[in-house]
């Protein structure tokens, strides 16, 4: 059948025009403001003050896509392919480690693991001693370990389920070992889900804010942060570095994938399962002790903070800096600004998505690549552009410290997580429907309202979910614009994490981790099929 | 019938070229339908059938030509009619229900507000589906799923009604009996229909009128017993039904083959090519002198057999014969003629 020969609407255009400008108007700012601030940029890039930084980026990035790549290929293969007591229970609870956004990890990790933490307490008892200290570059790779590993998990995972058992059963009657069918039948089918997530990873790694500025590892990101009010030249030379490396992995990401080839999808007989046999109660402790560190233990001392700041306030000791009329415009915000963030990017994604399916336009594919690329823009950059464009520039200073900035924000750092989401739903809509509509004198409007958005409606809730779970967990965009009068709960919790005021930051924490538990588990541990 | 050529046509095709790229889909294309009157589209796929029910449809735009329904131009210079406001209604090969609607939504999509209860209720009953207002699209079989579409594009009451092959999703069983049942319908609510679809025999049952479609045009028209006993050229004569072209010598009304005299339809002279259908001739199991061909290839297919014989030059003739008779490779037989006057045409 062929496709319609109707011409892309002007309006569709034009918006997916404008909003391609907007995705990239961040990360364009931030180059013209590093060449134009100062008369000798290249001199402070290329200095020491930005040398040390970027290597300990690096060095961070690569450590932590290496043990993900390992951990996240591991748990899925153990919980999906392997005969594991209560797999569906291990599936479910694989993905959560993404509740915790990672300085709340990473403050939970140091209150369980340090020296007079948790573990330390508890061990006491037993007169073992514990001294590893959670710090520096060994605090930050293990919290980044734990707490971003699903991003592989998930793609492997979903991969694994629907690899056709044919192909392994195939290579066993050809005469090879279970072990010779993984190397050359399993694993290469593997690897491009390996590869997508370990990238994902990298790009998390190298923009990540929370965990590092807690481990006190100078990494740019927490570099930039730290030099931002005093020092603007390096800031912005910094900012311009970590602009590059993250424009060189999605250079690398489109070159690896253009190779790829998407394997049908294929809804075959339950996959193969190998058995374990005597290594079974070892794969099993490790599932147990992956999921002690990634999840229980950080929602143990998260609870362990609450419960002794209110312990001590009804016994007379300190009070609380929070009374339970405070928790409620923090939560609101945060629900609020995230619910704001996910409508309005999938509103402005969809055009260009339209685009995209329906009218393979060029436009469309210019803005599909400048919105989806725009996710690998650092969260601390798109926070620093907007901030200096406020405070530098009239336009932008009627924008300063308005709802209006901070949701714009947030869908340049997540809208381009909806456009795979929003191409999909996209393509649900047959044109075949769409013409049947028109033939029974529907116009537009109706066509829009009776067919396409109620069919295109999961997909675009999924891809919506997924911006309200990133956008609530979000810290250094909020931490720089969001508005005085906008506390959210990200920002309440890390304030009080580095005042050390623990039972307030268990609090907020608490009220963060389930809000973003109940959206995990709505769109990523229920969808988890859908993340190959 | 009662069509006959009373008025102007309610539905003409006019010149009409579109190409896709530099696909040439329909080239100088022309058609004329009547009120009342239903016509079969016949052609092989990539004929162009489909692009030309879309274009009457205005899915698609032509780039030369018009067309003009109902005494209105609809696509032409300058003027252009949208889909949504041509009262053409269509059923689509997929039959494109819409899934998260139920089967009142689908047949009252067309139809205004006000009447769509009554109006969906009196459609269901039509197509033989009373009381299936609540179920959805995904909980019907097949055949309900096709009645369900055709009564989608009738409820609103279009001018002319498309169909796009809209058997060809249906097991062969089905297909005959609810083809049968359609055509009634239709019929009954005196429908003004095109049906698209590369199966001769439907071709034939539903069409008052066969067009025959090759490469984008046109090659012939008639009724359908017209194109079955006097096809326009060889390659109709072999899309319509089994034929074997064979060798003659004409002598006015008669042409004189090896194995006896067959009559012209319109008289001709010299050496020519007769289409002769299978079940026009007969079949004698001979010995010696009287046999002319040898028998190539038996198949049986039921309440009949279609056997293969060869004369000594090895030119092939197929004959339908009762299946209760059985015939094996290399016995000779003597066929003869007995058919109403074929057509003949020039040796190629």
């Amino acid at each position: 059948m062929r496709s319609p020969t109707i011409r892309s609407p002007a309006l569709l255009k034009v918006v997916a025009i404008v909003v391609t400008v907007g995705f990239a108007f961040p990360a364009g700012y931030l180059v013209w403001r590093n060449f134009t601030f100062h008369s000798d940029p290249l001199v402070v890039l290329f200095s020491q003050r930005t040398q040390g930084p970027l290597l300990r980026t690096l060095r961070l990035a690569v450590l932590v896509s290496a043990s993900t790549a390992v951990l996240g290929t591991a748990l899925a293969w153990l919980t999906i392919r392997c005969d594991i007591p209560l797999k569906r229970m291990w599936q479910a609870l694989l993905p959560l480690p993404l509740v915790f956004p990672t300085f709340i990890g990473a403050a939970a990790l140091i209150r369980t693991l340090n020296p007079g933490g948790l573990l330390s307490d508890w061990l006491d008892n037993l007169g073992l001693v514990w001294d590893v200290e959670m710090r520096g570059l060994f605090g930050a790779w293990l919290a980044l370990t734990l707490f971003t590993y699903p991003y592989v998990y998930l793609p492997v995972a979903a991969r694994l389920r629907r690899l056709p058992g044919s192909a392994e059963e195939t290579a066993r009657l050809l005469g090879d070992s279970p072990l010779t069918v993984i190397r050359r039948v399993v694993l290469p089918q593997m690897a491009t889900a390996i590869s997508a997530g370990t990238l994902l990873v990298f790009l998390y790694a190298i923009s990540d804010f929370g965990a590092v500025q807690l481990m006190r590892y100078d990494t740019l990101s927490r570099a930039i942060y730290t030099t931002r009010l005093n020092n603007q030249p390096v800031s912005m030379a910094l900012s311009v570095i970590l602009l590059v490396l993250a424009a060189v992995v999605v250079l690398v990401e489109r070159g690896a994938t253009r190779r790829y080839e998407h394997p049908a999808p294929v809804r075959s007989r339950s996959p193969v399962i190998y058995r374990l046999g005597r290594a079974k109660p070892l794969a099993v402790a490790f599932l147990v002790g992956a999921v002690a560190l990634a999840l229980l233990g950080p929602m143990a001392s998260l609870a362990d903070w609450a419960i002794d700041g209110i312990r001590l306030e009804s016994s007379g000791g300190r009070d609380l800096l929070v009374g339970w009329e405070d928790v409620w415009s923090p939560t609101w915000n945060t629900t609020y600004g995230s619910i704001l963030a996910a409508v309005v990017s999938v509103a402005l994604v969809l055009p260009a998505a339209y685009l995209v399916v329906r009218h393979r336009s060029r436009i469309g594919t210019v803005a599909n690549a400048v919105i989806v690329s725009a996710f690998a823009l650092p969260g601390i950059l798109i926070g620093l552009a907007l901030l200096f464009w406020t405070l530098k520039t009239d336009a932008g200073s009627h924008l300063r410290n308005t709802l209006v900035l901070l949701v714009f924000a947030y869908m340049v750092r997540f809208g381009g997580q909806t456009m795979r989401t929003s191409q999909v739903a996209v393509a649900a809509v047959s044109s075949r429907l769409t013409d049947a509509a028109r033939t029974l004198g529907a116009r537009w409007a109706r066509r829009f309202r009776s067919l396409e958005l109620p069919l295109m409606a999961p997909g675009l809730l999924a891809g919506g979910g997924l911006v309200m779970l990133s956008v609530m967990k979000e810290l250094p965009i909020t931490l720089l614009i969001a508005p005085f009068d906008f506390p959210t709960l990200t920002t309440k919790a890390f304030n009080s994490i580095e005042e050390a005021f623990v039972a307030e930051a268990g609090i907020w924490s608490g009220v963060l981790v389930v809000l973003s538990g109940v959206l995990t588990w709505l769109f990523i541990v229920r969808r988890a099929d859908h993340f190959d | 019938m009662s069509v006959a050529d009373s008025a102007a046509p309610l539905l003409s095709v006019e010149g009409v070229y579109k190409s896709f790229g530099a696909t040439e889909v329909l080239v100088d294309f022309n058609l004329t339908l009547h009120a009342g009157e239903m016509l079969s589209l016949l052609g092989p796929s990539g004929c162009g059938k489909t692009t030309l029910l879309r274009l009457i449809a205005g899915l698609e735009q032509a780039d030369q030509g018009k067309v003009v329904l109902d005494g209105n131009p609809v696509d032409g210079h300058r003027s252009w009619i949208r889909p949504e406001d041509r009262q053409v209604g269509m059923v689509f090969q997929d039959w494109a229900l819409f899934p998260h609607l139920d089967v009142a939504g689908n047949v009252g999509y067309g139809v205004p507000r006000r009447q769509r209860i009554a109006e969906v209720a009196k459609t269901l009953e039509l197509v033989n589906l009373p009381g299936m207002q609540d179920r959805t699209p995904d909980t019907l079989s097949g055949g309900q799923q096709q009645r369900v579409a055709l009564a989608r594009a009738i409820a609103p009451k279009p001018k002319v009604l498309l169909l796009d092959e809209p058997f060809s999703n249906l097991d062969a069983a089905l297909r005959r009996e609810v083809r049968t049942e359609v055509r009634e319908l239709l019929r009954d609510a005196d429908m003004t229909a095109v049906f698209v679809t590369h199966d001769r025999e439907e071709a034939l049952v539903l069409g008052d009128r066969v067009a025959v479609m090759d490469a984008g045009r046109i090659v012939q028209t008639g009724s359908p017993s017209e194109v079955y006993h006097h096809p326009a050229t060889p390659w109709v004569a072999a899309f319509v039904g089994a034929v074997s072209m064979y060798p003659a010598e004409a002598a006015g009304a008669i042409a004189e083959t090896d194995f006896g005299p067959v009559p012209l339809l319109e008289p001709r002279q010299g050496p020519v090519e007769v289409a002769v259908r299978p079940e026009d001739v007969e079949l004698r199991a001979a010995e010696g002198g009287a046999a002319t061909h040898t028998v190539e290839h038996f198949e049986f297919q039921g309440a009949d057999a279609v056997v293969t014989v060869a004369n000594p030059d090895g030119i092939r003739l197929h004959v339908r014969v009762s299946g209760t008779r059985s015939f094996s490779p290399g016995d000779w037989v003597a066929p003869s003629y007995a058919g109403p006057p074929a057509v003949a045409f020039d040796r190629g």
